[in-house]
């Protein structure tokens, strides 16, 4: 992508009639846009923002529906040159008293020139938004291009802010991650080679929101750098009906999908069977997985589900990423039809020697799926909690160093100091390397460490919800530190499946902790058994450790007493 | 109560599993508590299904959906007719 001075260069040179973005509202309705209609509706749109002062480098946020809409005022704000970044729209999935308290953190840190929302921004939430005086909220609608017909881009240095990412999910929208039109224009380059993109074939399919890295880079910026068709729809309506996927990608011939590790069991548990018939996913190249810990297991589902609708074998890929980093670290090979590599390690080793020792598929060993290998000029170490380098096979902290690493948080130079480490970015995510390739573990907070083991909750997560008695997906398991052994202990929340079933809770603790013992040769100390939805969910709908920890500790304060 | 309402109703009871609480078409369910996001999802499946009408998930609002009342009358604002 050197070719382009920046990110709006890029789209300037788009074919003028290909389509770029097929908005899916429904089965029944759908609109699509071409290059050449997406940069005069841009246009107009910065022409709209211009005539409110926006000047280069001003913030512009914007807190629109998913949509072309938003998508035209964000890059109608680049081509003046200022700094646009989106914020999660209020939806019936965001708890409102957490959504105003996210919403007005990041405005406020933000210092924006200008706040664009749509016309049906709903006016209980506007008292949210953080407003400085120099700051003007703007309702806008859809523009009519032919006005500004005369407008053109101003030219932007490729070493000037582009836009800025926020690093969190929808609410605690905390660490803006500012970046820079080079840095981004790198990054499309270097994934657009691992994947070996093609204009002329490839088409992407996004159910992601755009305030998210996978959804704005991998499904809005790279199909918009490489002249790409991306087929999109909300999120939202995808939660409704995840099975809207098949029909998408069926219907559209999509070849490149991103989306996070649970997404592979959310989409084959929520899809029936009458919505498979007829779909056909042959075209898929890759089907990323990425932005959380790829799980061996997660794939294996997707893959069985719609083998038989045409998935390829190794059409299921991954990658890490994060905001950070614009995007990807890592891509697995798309052209190795076995997939991304998996290997099997002895999970006692794994938990207290920290090492992965590979040994044949067996009881009591650990699977783990790469994430692939690194993306040129893209550094990785493996670290020890003493900031020791790691050798191959050993597990710790994964720090990154590339050409696309952000420069720091926006107008948090205390969070930015704390995320790097002699000049490498410190990911707070647990992994080793392995023959050149990357997996990662877990996230460092989450770890669990009894009698010196290294514990992934998630291992004992997805051990416990396999019983039948327990809802599936509402296990939490936690370390609560125990002073007088010096250790963590292992401690586990569940729900059951109907209230009822907590009557029989001595055999039902007897099962649980010998699966847990089959499964991972560890010990449960205390099992807490709850009535359906006592775990508090993310907004994504999984189980939050940290919220499910206090509350447990606020319900059983004998547990702080005994540790 | 409408015979719509009514199934409503009795499809929220059934989901939240609380039989000591009783619910009626203008009980508060979001600002209560008494449901999550992802029920709200499934409410709103319900609500498709028994009005008919295919509703945009990006326009409802928690508040459209807190009484059985509210949310047959979102259904009338935002919902549309079904062509397939």
């Amino acid at each position: 992508m050197n070719q382009f001075g920046n990110l709006i260069n890029a789209l300037e040179t788009a074919p003028a009639e290909r389509p770029f973005i097929t908005y899916w509202v429904d089965e029944d309705e759908q609109t699509t846009i071409t290059f050449g209609e997406f940069r005069a509706k841009a246009r107009a749109h910065a022409d709209v923002l211009r005539v409110q002062g926006v000047m280069a480098g001003d913030r512009v946020v914007v807190i629109m529906p998913q949509g072309i809409l938003a998508m035209t005022a964000f890059v109608g704000a680049m081509m003046l040159g200022a700094v646009p970044a989106f914020l999660a729209y209020p939806n019936f999935k965001i708890e409102p008293t957490k959504y105003s308290s996210g919403l007005r953190g990041v405005t406020a840190n933000l210092r924006a020139r200008l706040v664009v929302i749509d016309e049906q921004f709903p006016d209980e939430i506007l008292g949210h938004i953080a407003l400085a005086d120099d700051t003007t909220l703007l309702r806008i609608g859809d523009v009519q291009p032919r006005v500004v017909a005369a407008f053109q881009p101003r030219e932007i240095a490729g070493g000037t802010l582009a836009f800025i990412q926020h690093s969190a999910g929808t609410t605690g929208l905390q660490k803006g991650v500012a970046l820079t039109h080079d840095a981004v224009l790198r990054q499309i380059g270097y994934v657009s080679e691992a994947l070996k993109i093609d204009a002329e074939r490839d088409c992407v399919y996004s159910w992601l929101p755009l305030y998210h890295d996978m959804g704005l880079i991998a499904c809005f910026m790279l199909p918009m750098v490489c002249h790409l068709h991306v087929v999109m729809q909300s999120p939202l309506d995808w939660v409704m009906y995840p099975g809207s996927m098949l029909e998408i990608v069926s219907k559209y011939r999509c070849t490149l999908v991103w989306q996070p590790n649970f997404a592979f069991q959310f989409i084959p548990r929520r899809t029936p069977e009458n919505r498979r018939q007829g779909c056909d996913l042959s075209s898929l190249r890759a089907l990323i997985n990425c932005s959380e810990p790829v799980r061996t297991a997660s794939m294996e589902e997707f893959e069985r589900a719609f083998s038989p609708s045409g998935l390829r074998p190794g059409g299921v890929q991954s990658s890490y990423a994060m905001a950070e980093n614009v995007f990807a670290a890592t891509q697995s090979d798309v052209y190795d039809s076995s997939g991304p590599r998996r290997i099997w390690a002895d999970g006692r080793e794994f938990r207290s020697r920290h090492r992965i020792v590979p040994v044949a598929e067996c009881q009591g060993a650990l699977s783990f799926t790469s994430s692939g290998r690194l993306l040129p000029n893209h550094e990785i170490r493996i670290v020890s909690e003493s900031n020791v380098e790691l050798h191959d096979g050993e597990v710790g902290e994964i720090l990154l160093k590339s050409d696309c690493l952000f420069q720091g948080y926006y107008n948090r130079p205390d969070l930015t100091a704390d995320g790097f480490v002699d000049g490498w970015y410190r990911t707070g995510d647990l992994g080793f390397l392995l023959e050149g390739e990357l997996y990662v573990v877990g996230r460092r907070k989450d770890l669990l460490i009894v009698g010196g083991e290294n514990l992934y909750p998630q291992d004992i997560e997805e051990i416990v919800a396999g019983h039948p008695a327990i809802h599936d997906g509402r296990a939490v398991a936690l370390g609560i530190y125990d002073h007088s052994l010096g250790t963590e202990e292992i401690v586990l929340v569940a729900e059951v499946e109907r209230k009822e079933l907590i009557a029989d809770r001595e055999q039902l603790e007897r099962d649980i902790r010998g699966r847990v013992v089959a499964g991972l040769g560890v010990a449960v100390k205390r099992i807490f058994l709850k009535p359906p939805k006592w775990i508090v969910k993310s907004t994504a709908g999984k189980p939050a450790r940290t919220a499910s920890r206090e509350k447990l500790l606020q319900e059983h304060p004998e547990l702080c007493n005994e540790t | 109560m409408t015979s719509a309402e009514q199934q409503m109703v009795e499809h929220i009871v059934r989901l939240i599993r609380k039989p000591a609480i009783s619910i009626d078409e203008n009980t508060a369910l979001v600002s209560s508590g008494l449901i999550d996001s992802m029920e709200l999802v499934d409410l709103l499946l319900k609500l498709e299904d028994i009005t008919n009408l295919r509703i945009p998930a990006g326009k409802v609002q928690p508040k459209d959906m807190d009484t059985v009342v509210k949310m047959f009358a979102t259904a009338q604002r935002v919902g549309k007719a079904r062509k397939s």
